[in-house]
């Protein structure tokens, strides 16, 4: 009897569901407007508590893990076509050209340089990439720092440099990213960053998520040069648009993690 | 008969020995000079507990048989002088001063730790050193460890002391309702030291110390009395017997208890004055022996305590096993142990209920003070209940039953009865005044009577007022007060010239007075007495106003009214008068009582009056209450037999149509030794046959005659009575009042003692106490008592359901994988917040049908909690709860976008801090916080949700047969609890701050919702439940599932 009761009022529940439309969005819903960064590859179940990235570039076997962790992750994206199933209509996007309604842009591989699964990401080089991606939240929409007279003062530098040096206006609708080492050792030991695509972010065409069929979260990659070996290096990355706060404690807005090269 | 407590009505034994005892001031152990005072003497001997001979044992001294300059020497004492200040001194530092030690009590602190570490606090406290021991090994192992089990645990802590320091509190308040019974005046004595008379406080007395004492004080020890001048004292604190004994220097007994010259400790003069010569002090008097004696008795665990232990060790039994179980599971699982330790923790929490205790305790709190408005004052909280399940009650006469106050019951003039009224309120018959017999009668009733009311009762109704005087004097002028009006100005009228007072060889009282008519210059003499004795002197006998010979037939009607009126076992009394001829004996004549020169024979027999003390109006009601109720009453009096049956018949304790064994014997004309026992249902025992009786022999009588009235015995046979009653399996409850009467108390399960008429010794003994005597307040006492066993139940059901939905999502948590739906913290909001007034709410409910018409519980088979309780509890309304609970939460994660089919085996991303970007089931990435927000939301709504089925559970747990359209709603407190617990839930939910101090999220409204249906279909299903049990009584159902 309290089986058929739970029933009923589960069914009766679900009919109230959507399955493609959350019912809370944004602000109604836990989730908020504050979307946080994921990064990739990230240790296994076994090691869920950690955020450490520890590989032996010398160790064939050992980066192996990590590039082949990355290429499953990476693996919708080289091949799209797996995910959709007819209905997903996925278009070249620009700046110029936002998807129209029931269309998902696609992420072009090829902008990721050397990060790329051919050269294993460059992990047997000693200068792994990350990739970054922003939470998808339903119907979010990011408020883009566009002008670069107006960037928030805690702004890395090079983010604010690169964001004056781009002339096209319209490239400016980016949720910019950037990486740094925590402290300022870090920083050190961390040495120059690369980001690909160039823009250095997730352009704007690629926002509010809509659930749609066959839609792939943007993503950057960034890659650590030349990070100094046998130590620690605290990494925090950030996305900047106005309405992304930070806040490390509770890795919205950025992520965190750290990388250790034997 | 006796007229215990007379001089004593307003307020207990106001000078009982404990007062002087206790100095107003606090005692620093220095004497007056400073010295520190000598270390109070051991106890003589170590007293054993069962040594109930000792009670009856002869006092091994000789003090009384010596001559006094013996004694004077014996004390170095001097009769006139007393002791010298030094010898005073150095006996004082001998033997301590004079006071009974008072019982061992247990130290405040050992009391403070029962309460911080009894019962679940033990439980509790594992809880807690698990939680810190955890919060350690992170603290040492993690960089940043989350400070959840530090927290928790200091929460832990944090609730075991406060509920601890909570009963500690109720406990010493409901003891200190006790202390202001012993914390009155100070006790003080005449003392002659080195020729001069000194008031000292009783406590100072020494040995050999030579005393003045005088009428209205207590006897400050035990004492020889060296000079007297027509004392008498009131034994009935030591021995029960209340009739005023006379004392005196003569040593006139071997027995130092029968001797004249001995006066006790604690016992009252209540005439004349004295001077003794103290000869035993503080323990080592006689009340000291009985005092010790009753505080060696082992009382054992109230029911209701056992009860508690018994429902302690089933859900600690049952928290260590789920505990442990799962503790195995997680580590078999391939859970980290420290995680293991965590779920350990969570699942004693969920699985205590922490609040239960100290609402138990409010309950019996708030019976306690309800029964305190009704005259029961309750010492032990537990007591409470106890009465409740009381199945025998051993009860005293004289003053629980009856009135305490001898009333003229029935008079016998013009060969006729006559009925008075005895009635508490005058609302009895009334008779004709009118007649010349009794016109008669009432004159020598009025003048042959040294009786007077005490001065300054203006106010008060005329049988309530006091009387200075003996007990049958003091009926016959209530009764003339009434039926004539002033009676002092009457006697004014009718001076008194002459008088013989009543001595016990004559046993009549003379007394001659000048006529009231002005114009009949004859003195009238009147006379009352034995009646045996009045008949013999009278030649004449008045009836329907004229004077007759007192021949045969006469003589025949005077028997036969005097046989009635004694078989009633009322106090008879004749009267009879005697106009003197005025030539013989002119106004102003020199009647000389010494050697009466006045007519004591030839009299004119005028009428019979007779005096019982009758019973309680309340009281016949309150005996039936109990024999509906299935209690058996004993009546265990000191009184004759027939005085004692007819008040068992006249209340009921003896119930109209039974028989004694001597009835039927009477009836059939037989020999009372071939009535066969087991015809007959009740029995009237004599003390001295109890005395042959071997303890089989009891409890045959105890078991096969349902209607047992004692008489005549001693107090200390009350020991054995209730003894041979518990041996039976009841549960007994006695009354008593005097100091013989505390083993008796001590032993029952529920000792009663007087507040008006009882010693304070009775008192100390005693679990309760009724403030006004009545036995009919013993009734509202079981009834209040049974009321609250109910309640009880009630309450524990309505907390012990919500455990289910406490533990069930950390099953659900560990065995599926899923977020936490409910957190400990929650939990401990639940038992310590929103359930606590609610369940304390039942114990105002009122009783679904007549209590008192039901047999006492079997302390054997009916339990507080049993089997049936928790599979109600647990296995029903509980699962129902949890259901509700957890649909919430899935309600409230598919909303927000994690579809239940999602949240399987979701537990180890969903909580590692390193995982920001979890996804739904909408493809939306989750941050830590966003997750750990929403978790902690699902937890206040599951919190919300279990509160909003509590509400179901308060309303059916307020009946345990009956619908609740019939109970209705009108608990006021009950509907408070359900306004307050939503109130609290709401609070806790919305306040501002408690995201960060208790982790609960402000819910949308929506999410109150999904629990209704649940709480509904808790309803209907227990409503239809209930409605087949009453259907089918005894039925299958009933035997299931009725707690």
């Amino acid at each position: 009897m309290l089986a058929a009761l739970v029933s009923i009022c589960m069914w009766v529940f679900f009919q109230t569901l959507d399955p493609r439309i959350p019912k809370w969005q944004l602000d109604r819903s836990m989730i908020g407007t504050n979307p946080g960064l994921g990064f990739r590859p990230m240790p296994t179940q076994d090691n869920i508590e950690s955020t450490l990235i520890w590989f032996q570039a010398s160790n064939k076997t050992n980066y192996l893990k990590w590039v082949e962790n990355l290429k499953g992750f990476l693996d919708k994206y080289y091949t799209p076509g797996k995910l959709e199933k007819g209905t997903a209509t996925t278009t070249r996007c620009s700046y110029d050209q936002f998807p129209k309604n029931g269309e998902v842009c696609d992420v072009d591989v090829k902008v990721w340089g050397s990060c790329s699964r051919e050269k294993f990401f460059d992990y047997h080089r000693n200068s792994p990439c990350i990739f970054l991606k922003l939470n998808k939240i339903y119907g979010w929409v990011p408020e883009y720092y566009n002008d670069p007279r107006d960037l928030p003062h805690d702004m890395p530098l090079q983010l604010k440099y690169h964001i004056g040096n781009i002339t096209e206006p319209n490239k400016r609708n980016t949720v910019w990213i950037s990486c740094e080492g925590e402290n300022p050792a870090d920083v050190e030991y961390l040495g120059p960053i690369a980001y690909y695509p160039d823009i250095q972010g997730f352009p704007g065409y690629y926002y509010p998520y809509k659930n749609g069929e066959g839609y792939l979260s943007p993503l950057v990659a960034v890659q650590f040069l030349r990070p100094t070996s046998g130590i620690v290096i605290n990494i925090e990355c950030k996305a900047w648009a106005r309405n992304i706060k930070h806040n490390r404690a509770d890795r919205i807005g950025s992520v965190h993690f750290e990388l250790l090269i034997d | 008969m006796a007229s215990k407590g007379k001089l004593n009505d307003e307020f207990g034994r106001s000078d009982s020995y404990r007062v002087a005892t206790i100095p107003l001031n606090y005692d620093d152990n220095k004497t007056a000079d400073g010295r520190a005072k000598s270390r109070r003497k051991n106890p003589k001997k170590p007293r054993k507990p069962d040594d109930l001979d000792e009670l009856k044992q002869e006092l091994d001294i000789d003090y009384h048989k010596i001559s006094p300059e013996e004694l004077y020497q014996r004390f170095q004492t001097h009769p006139e002088n007393g002791l010298s200040h030094a010898k005073a001194k150095e006996n004082l530092e001998r033997d301590g001063p004079n006071a009974l030690t008072p019982p061992k009590t247990i130290p405040e602190w050992v009391k403070f730790c029962k309460n911080l570490f009894g019962g679940f606090a033990l439980l509790l406290w594992v809880g807690a050193i698990l939680c810190f021991i955890a919060y350690s090994i992170q603290a040492s192992s993690v960089e940043e460890p989350s400070d959840d089990n530090l927290y928790l645990g200091i929460v832990l802590a944090a609730v075991v002391i406060v509920t601890g320091i909570f009963s500690y509190y109720q406990e010493s308040k409901s003891s200190k309702i006790m202390e202001s019974f012993k914390n009155m005046v100070p006790q003080f004595a005449t003392v002659i030291r080195e020729g001069e008379k000194l008031t000292l406080r009783a406590e100072d007395l020494v040995l050999g110390d030579v005393v003045e004492v005088k009428f209205g004080d207590r006897i400050p020890a035990d004492i020889r009395i060296i000079e007297s001048r027509g004392l008498k004292v009131d034994n009935s604190s030591l021995t029960g017997e209340s009739e005023p004994q006379s004392r005196s220097a003569e040593f006139t007994h071997e027995n130092p208890l029968e001797t004249k010259n001995l006066a006790f400790f604690s016992t009252n003069a209540v005439e004349g004055t004295a001077k003794g010569v103290v000869i035993s002090c503080g323990d080592n008097t006689v009340m000291g022996r009985i005092a010790g004696l009753a505080s060696g008795l082992d009382t054992g665990e109230t029911p209701i305590a056992k009860e508690i232990h018994h429902f302690i060790h089933l859900i600690t039994g049952v928290a260590v096993f789920l505990g442990v179980t799962f503790f195995v599971i997680a580590l078999i699982l391939n859970y980290f142990w420290l995680d293991a330790v965590i779920f350990l923790i969570g699942i004693i929490v969920a699985n205590v209920p922490e609040g239960l205790l100290a609402t138990v305790t409010v309950c019996l709190t708030l019976t306690a003070k309800r029964m305190a408005s009704k005259n029961c004052l309750v010492k032990n909280l537990e007591a409470v209940e106890t009465l409740g399940s009381t199945s025998t009650i051993c009860s005293d006469k004289t003053g629980t039953l009856t009135q305490n106050r001898m009333t003229v019951a029935h008079m016998w003039f013009d060969n006729q009865i006559i009925e008075a009224d005895t009635t508490e309120d005058q609302s009895g018959v009334q008779y004709d005044r009118t007649s010349p017999g009794f016109k008669a009668l009432a004159r020598i009733a009025t003048l042959c009577n040294r009786a007077e009311f005490k001065g300054g009762q203006d106010g008060v109704p005329i049988l309530k007022k006091e009387v200075n005087g003996d007990a049958s004097e003091a009926a016959l002028l209530k009764c003339m007060e009434l039926a004539l009006g002033d009676v002092m100005s009457i006697r004014r009228k009718n001076k008194k010239v002459c008088e013989i007072p009543f001595n016990s060889t004559n046993k009549y009282q003379v007394s001659i007075h000048e006529n009231e008519d002005p114009n009949d210059p004859r003195h009238v003499l009147v006379m009352k007495g034995a009646p045996e004795r009045i008949l013999e002197r009278c030649a004449t006998i008045f009836i329907g106003g004229k004077e007759k010979v007192l021949d045969e037939e006469m003589k025949e009607a005077f028997n036969n009214a005097y046989l009635e009126l004694g078989g009633l076992g009322e106090r008879v009394l004749g009267f009879c008068d005697f106009m003197l001829p005025t030539d013989k004996y002119p106004l102003g004549y020199k009647f000389n009582a010494d050697d009466p020169n006045f007519p004591l024979e030839g009299l004119r027999f005028v009428g019979l009056m007779s005096m019982i003390d009758p019973p309680r109006a309340a009281v016949p009601d309150a005996v039936a209450k109990c024999r509906s109720a299935g209690i058996k009453v004993i009546m265990v009096t000191g009184d004759h037999p027939i005085t004692a049956k007819a008040i068992a018949k006249s209340v009921g304790i003896i119930s109209e149509g039974n028989e004694t064994i001597e009835d039927i014997a009477q009836r059939l004309n037989i020999p009372v030794s071939e009535v066969n026992p087991r015809e007959a249902k009740a029995a009237v025992i004599h003390g001295s046959d109890l005395r042959d009786l071997s303890s089989d022999q009891l409890d045959e009588v105890l078991r096969y005659h349902t209607e047992i009235v004692f008489a005549r015995t001693s107090p200390q046979q009350k020991l054995i009575i209730v003894e041979g009653c518990q041996r039976m399996g009841a549960i007994v409850a006695v009354t008593g009042d005097g100091v013989n009467d505390s083993p008796a108390l001590k032993k029952a399960d529920i000792g009663v003692a007087m507040g008006i008429a009882g010693s304070d010794v009775s008192k100390q003994a005693a679990d309760m106490i009724l403030l006004d005597d009545n036995f009919a307040s013993i009734v509202t006492g079981v009834e209040e008592g049974r009321l609250i066993f109910d309640n009880l139940k009630k309450s524990i059901a309505y907390t012990l359901t919500s455990n289910i939905p406490e533990i069930s999502p950390f099953l659900a948590f560990i065995l599926c994988d899923i977020p936490l739906p409910l957190g400990t913290v929650t939990i401990l909001c639940i038992d310590l917040g929103t359930d606590m007034v609610p369940a304390i709410s039942l114990a105002y409910e009122e009783a679904e049908s007549d209590i008192m018409k039901r047999p006492p519980r079997n302390p054997m088979t009916d339990k507080l909690v049993n089997n049936r309780l928790i599979s109600m509890a647990y296995g029903q309304i509980g699962m129902i709860q949890a259901a509700a609970g957890f649909f919430v939460y899935f309600v409230i994660m598919a909303e927000n976008g994690f579809l239940p089919h999602e949240l399987f085996g979701i537990r180890k991303q969903w909580d590692s801090k390193a995982v920001n970007d979890l996804t739904d089931s909408y493809g939306q990435e989750w941050t830590y916080r966003d997750r750990k927000t929403l978790e902690y939301t699902c937890h206040t709504a599951f919190f919300v949700s279990i509160v909003i089925v509590q509400w179901a559970d308060l309303i059916i747990c307020k009946t345990r047969r009956n619908s609740i359209l019939h109970q209705g709603m009108r608990n006021w407190a009950l509907n408070f609890g359900l306004v307050f617990e939503t109130a609290l839930a709401a609070f806790l939910s919305y306040t501002p701050g408690m995201d960060k101090g208790l982790r609960m999220f402000p819910l949308k409204f929506l999410w109150w919702l999904p629990a209704l249906p649940f709480s509904l279909a808790i309803f209907i299903y227990d409503e239809t439940r209930r409605f087949y049990l009453r259907r089918n009584p005894g039925g299958w159902l009933e035997q299931e599932t009725y707690y």
